[in-house]
């Protein structure tokens, strides 16, 4: 667990390796929430291995900016890239930290649970049930966040784990899906998980 | 604990979780949108959050728990001291725009092309939107996109459920790339699509 990768410049793109940074630390922050809502030390070890990925992601965007900036004024250029990139790996720390709540049996009081029914992004989890529309869909038809406002932000299917699956990947049955997105929207997604609503309106 | 101070941790709590966020969404469209009148309103922001999570931990403090609690209580100032940090983060990406580095052509690229995008779109007399509540608009069930400020003349307001949307009105919006197009639409009124 505690292995420290060794890291070797590689050219990414600047672009890429931010918007990576970016995606994942607020997607870490969307699953930490749930592992801490649904008691998953699962999802709270997966918030820590991707906490990994961005500070190696961190280090690679460090050196390529440092080989892209040839004078003074790139280096000025370059400044405001690396301020975002050091945000983004502070988001994805303090997801962390929450993990870390989880995974080292602090408490999550009840107030916590009170409060996320509260907000207006709401976070959930469901089970496809064998009779959902949702089985043997791909993400891309389902089309979700622009039909009902919500997102997967990952799928358990046994024991394994799809985080911030993407539109080539499938629903199954049996799959355990988080998701967030808007209040109706949770609630639409709950219903089509189970089976009882089986039809998606444009 | 008694029934109205845990609803007050709670308040406190969904207060500090929100205006974090909202302050992350704000940072990265001043970004985007090369605002330092945004950029502006996230340092306001932060100097409130700093209020807030006071207010919280001396509410969470004050509960009177016995040691058995303590663990949950703990768990409770450490989620507010992470709300904390991720207003923070917001802050320090806020002073990209302040420090009036120039946005670097990558950065907007980057920004853009994560999945979560910000926007901004002009009220216009005839949208629908024009006169209605936020509650009543309902954009975020419509769209997939959330309002995180509007900009009224030289004011910013943080909307309610309750704040009405007046033509004129421009609004910043954060939510997937695929709703920005319909939101544009929901403002100017056009069936079409916007050519701006």
């Amino acid at each position: 667990m505690d292995e420290w990768e060794k890291i070797e410049y590689k050219p990414i793109p600047v672009r890429t390796l931010l918007a990576e940074m970016k995606n994942l630390s607020e997607l870490m922050i969307d699953l930490a929430y749930s592992s801490a809502l649904f008691h998953s030390h699962e999802l709270a070890k997966d918030v820590l291995e991707l906490e990994k990925r961005v500070d190696t992601l961190a280090l690679l965007l460090k050196m390529n900016i440092m080989i892209a900036a040839r004078d003074a004024k790139d280096a000025e250029d370059l400044l405001g890239v690396s301020l975002v990139s050091s945000s983004a790996d502070k988001i994805s720390d303090a997801a962390a930290d929450i993990a870390y709540i989880v995974l080292h049996g602090i408490g999550i009081h009840p107030a916590v649970r009170e409060a996320f029914e509260r907000v207006e992004e709401r976070l959930g989890r469901f089970t496809v049930k064998p009779k959902s529309i949702l089985a043997g869909k791909k993400l891309r038809e389902l089309r979700l966040a622009s039909r009902i406002g919500v997102d997967i932000i990952a799928i358990r299917r046994g024991k394994d784990w799809i985080i911030n699956p993407k539109g080539d990947d499938r629903i199954l049955k049996g799959d355990v899906l988080i998701a967030r997105g808007t209040r109706s929207g949770i609630d639409e997604l709950e219903d089509l998980a189970q089976g009882t609503l089986r039809e998606l309106e444009d | 604990m008694d029934k109205e101070h845990f609803q007050k941790i709670v308040d406190a709590l969904v207060e500090l979780k929100d205006t974090s966020e909202l302050m992350l969404n704000l940072a990265y469209s001043s970004i985007i949108l090369n605002s330092p009148e945004l950029a502006r309103e996230v340092q306001a922001l932060e100097e409130h959050m700093d209020d807030l999570h006071t207010r919280f931990e001396l509410l969470v403090l004050s509960s009177g728990f016995s040691p058995d609690e303590s663990k949950d209580f703990l768990g409770l100032i450490r989620l507010g001291v992470v709300t904390e940090e991720i207003a923070d983060a917001a802050a320090k990406l806020g002073e990209v725009v302040l420090r009036r580095l120039k946005p670097h052509p990558i950065l907007k690229l980057a920004v853009e092309e994560a999945e979560e995008t910000v926007t901004s779109a002009q009220v216009s007399e005839k949208s629908i939107l024009n006169g209605k509540t936020i509650k009543e608009a309902r954009i975020a069930d419509e769209t997939g996109m959330w309002i995180l400020a509007i900009k009224r003349g030289r004011r910013w307001i943080r909307p309610k459920p309750t704040t009405r949307i007046e033509a004129g009105d421009i609004l910043i919006a954060s939510g997937y790339a695929e709703g920005e197009e319909d939101f544009k639409k929901l403002a100017s009124g056009n069936k079409e699509k916007e050519s701006n």
